[in-house]
């Protein structure tokens, strides 16, 4: 590691442990002085409590069923489409892969519009609900296993499977699958569900749209967090932001650590092998691939069909029409809305501060921990899982840590900082950047750094002439993530946005579909300012998939 | 007795056309061919990873010709070893049998060897132990594809010195696909040249 890589990497960590830990120890300081450390209270809260009455039970049931939901209906996914040879397999991979980076907020409203009264019509059955939920966590997640699982699948050396025909303990399938696919599938497939749990656990939008009144931990702390931090008032937001918090850290930390042990004990370095030599033709893998297509797009079309759907007020006209005026409404605005262009313009901003903060800092610290990796092994897995805590965190934590530490530093910003939701944007998008860099860190062969050298390059010469064009996939992967999360993001932003300036187009398809339904443009205009959302999300993902590398694995 | 009549095989090109081959009990058969004549695709007909198109093969007067690889009792080592890297040695071994790991390994000369991974095996290590694997599921014919090609010519000869020995005292008959003459002698009782499809 040479003077200015250790340079770099101090003051990246330094940066990203200022942005993450000194705006959540504030607002840890914060709550604690106005409830006193009283853990148990904290904890007690939660039952005494009819707002958060029941929420940690639902919050660990709804997550667990969603997990095993997600792996039910993605592992056949994520089988055919690594074993089997399909026409146009990049489309048909990334219609799969599109929910995943697809904001929650969208995903909910294709799935209010299909569900809905001109759709299924099953919300009037308040125990569908929960089903529908699990099922819309399972279409969000299923794109982690099938890139989890899928590279595995599609390049594995044949051989070993045949290897494995010619014994006597795998001449059954299931004796190979026991033998086999299963061990060798076990840590990509614990990994994803650990991270779907993770993610389910922490779902807002979903949660917040589809479930009314049955909170998660996350909605809760959401709904509650306005009166959470002030002393003397409504002291038991704070025990319940307290309690509820260290019991998320707690769950989201054990899943992060047992995903990171499982994936260092077995991760076998397996004979790749070309993937065209191990896939096969069998149309009878559409009878699974035909249903998933259709199951990961609905929604998405349900989106674009609902913004031209209006509710008709005088019912002898029938139940609707089409036309745009949801469209003309998101446009224009409101009185108590913004036009659409405004949250447009707010959500860019966001995105690009995000970016152009998160992605050296997350490329510096992937840069550090490969490096560290080599001569301080336990330090560099310690800062690995250190740079991932955001992902223990959740939006809705990591937005009340902001808006509370702000508060404590200088209280007005909250209201006037305009770039305040960047911060948490900037939290929330950096694990992805140092997930997706550190992989193409380690696979980088060093012997074209070293042969740059020898040719007499200095260290910025280098990197702009022979890594950054080496590594550009990855840079423009992370780029994408960063720009696609950060625009869809809604938890933070729903905690911190204090000032109605700042709406970005999560907060505004939230605003519209919040109306009460009498307005007949309520749904239509959130659905309009979604399919704005969907596009700009659909461009970045189409641009990210032309660099992706099919054959990494574990990758976002 | 391994009785194969007639075998054709072609992919683009025909690789091989109404070919015979008999093994007597015991027996140990050189294939000779150059590379790409069809010596891997031979020994994968043979054992059934591969469909034949036209031709038969019966072992011990039984007709395996359409019976699934895995029930035709045939054991093959690939050109590269194919070990499992989940596995320890003895969990590798674990997949022929549960039993009789120790007396494998002493018979390939691997003794002590149980506990480790075998992604820290040398390539000749490797070889040894799937060797080991493939007798302890006590095939009725072993195949090998140019198992000791990737080795130095001094560990290949030793080992094939060794693997003869083993399989002789055995008397598992053993069909062995080479690009190598003085290997097919050194190994073989008899030796086979691969027909000239073109």
């Amino acid at each position: 590691m040479n003077e200015l890589r250790r340079s770099l990497g101090t003051v990246s960590f330094a940066l990203y442990s200022a942005i993450v830990v000194i705006p959540i120890t504030l607002a840890l300081i914060r709550l604690i002085s106005v409830t006193g450390f009283n853990p148990t209270g904290w904890f007690a809260s939660l039952s005494e409590n009819y707002v958060s009455l029941g929420v940690t039970n639902f919050t660990v049931v709804q997550a667990t069923a969603s997990t095993f939901a997600t792996l039910v209906i993605s592992m056949p996914i994520a089988w055919v489409l690594g074993r089997y040879k399909w026409n146009n397999e990049p489309i048909i991979r990334s219609i799969l892969t599109l929910p995943f980076v697809v904001p929650s907020i969208i995903a909910a409203m294709g799935i209010l519009t299909i569900v809905g009264s001109h759709g299924l019509n099953i919300r009037s059955d308040q125990s569908t609900w929960w089903w529908t939920l699990v099922i819309s966590h399972a279409w969000f997640n299923m794109a982690l296993f099938i890139r989890f699982c899928e590279p595995l699948l599609s390049s594995m050396n044949p051989e070993l499977e045949e290897q494995l025909r010619l014994l006597p303990h795998g001449r059954t399938r299931l004796s190979r699958i026991r033998n086999l696919w299963l061990p060798l599938l076990m840590p990509p497939i614990v990994a994803a569900a650990c991270m779907t749990f993770v993610f389910s656990f922490t779902s807002f939008a979903l949660v917040k749209w589809i479930t009314v009144g049955n909170n998660t931990l996350e909605s809760m702390m959401a709904d509650v967090s306005s009166s959470a931090g002030i002393a003397g008032y409504m002291e038991s937001s704070s025990n319940i932001v307290m309690g509820a918090s260290l019991i998320q850290f707690t769950i989201l930390l054990t899943s992060l650590w047992l995903t990171s042990v499982i994936q260092r004990k077995q991760s076998y370095a397996l004979d790749f092998s070309r993937s065209h030599h191990s896939k096969k033709i069998d149309r009878r893998g559409l009878i699974v691939l035909i249903p998933a297509l259709i199951f990961a797009s609905l929604p998405l079309i349900s989106v674009l069909i609902g913004s031209f759907r209006i509710r008709n007020l005088n019912p002898n006209t029938g139940d609707f029409s089409w036309g745009t005026g949801g469209w003309e409404a998101a446009i224009e605005g409101g009185f108590s809305f913004a036009p659409v262009a405004h949250a447009f313009g707010n959500s860019l901003g966001y995105a690009f501060l995000t970016l152009i903060v998160a992605l050296p800092l997350g490329y510096t610290m992937a840069l550090t921990i490969y490096d560290l990796e080599k001569i301080k092994p336990r330090l560099g897995r310690l800062l690995d899982v250190f740079t991932m805590l955001p992902f223990a965190l959740s939006a809705a934590m990591i937005g009340l840590g902001v808006l509370i530490g702000v508060i404590k530093i200088n209280p007005s910003a909250a209201y006037k900082f305009w770039a305040l939701p960047a911060l948490a944007h900037v939290m929330l998008t950096t694990p992805f950047v140092v997930r997706i860099m550190l992989p193409a860190i380690r696979s980088y062969d060093k012997s074209y750094d070293e042969n740059a050298k020898v040719m007499g390059m200095k260290s910025i010469e280098r990197f702009f002439r022979i890594r950054l064009p080496l590594l550009k996939g990855s840079f423009v992967v992370s780029s994408v993530f960063v720009l696609a999360m950060s625009l869809g993001e809604f938890g933070a932003s729903f905690v911190i946005a204090r000032n109605t300036d700042w709406v970005t187009l999560p907060l505004l398809i939230d605003a519209w579909r919040g109306k009460p339904m009498k307005d007949p443009f309520a749904a239509p205009a959130s659905n309009a300012i979604a399919s704005v959302l969907l596009l700009m999300t659909m461009i970045l993902f189409m641009i990210a998939e032309r660099f992706r590398n099919s054959r990494e694995g574990g990758m976002f | 007795m391994l009785e194969c009549t007639g075998l054709t095989k072609s992919f683009s090109k025909t690789l091989f056309s109404d070919l015979d081959i008999s093994l007597a009990p015991g027996e140990i058969l050189g294939v000779l061919g150059p590379s790409g004549c069809g010596k891997t695709t031979l020994l994968r007909c043979i054992c059934g990873l591969e469909g034949l198109d036209s031709g038969s093969i019966a072992l011990d007067g039984i007709d395996i010709t359409g019976t699934e690889p895995e029930d035709r009792g045939i054991g093959m080592i690939f050109q590269k070893p194919v070990l499992y890297p989940h596995l320890t040695v003895s969990g590798n071994l674990a997949l022929a049998s549960r039993i009789g790991h120790k007396e494998a390994l002493l018979e390939v000369g691997l003794s002590g060897f149980e506990k480790r991974t075998v992604e820290n095996l040398s390539g000749g290590e490797g070889q040894r132990l799937a060797l080991a694997r493939a007798l302890l599921a006590e095939p009725s014919v072993l195949l090998l594809d140019e198992p000791f090609s990737a080795l130095d010519k001094d560990l290949s000869e030793r080992l094939l010195g060794d693997v003869r020995s083993i399989l002789k005292a055995r008397d598992c008959p053993a069909i062995l696909v080479t690009h190598n003459r003085s290997e097919a002698l050194m190994f073989s009782d008899r030796i086979m040249d691969m027909p000239d499809s073109s």
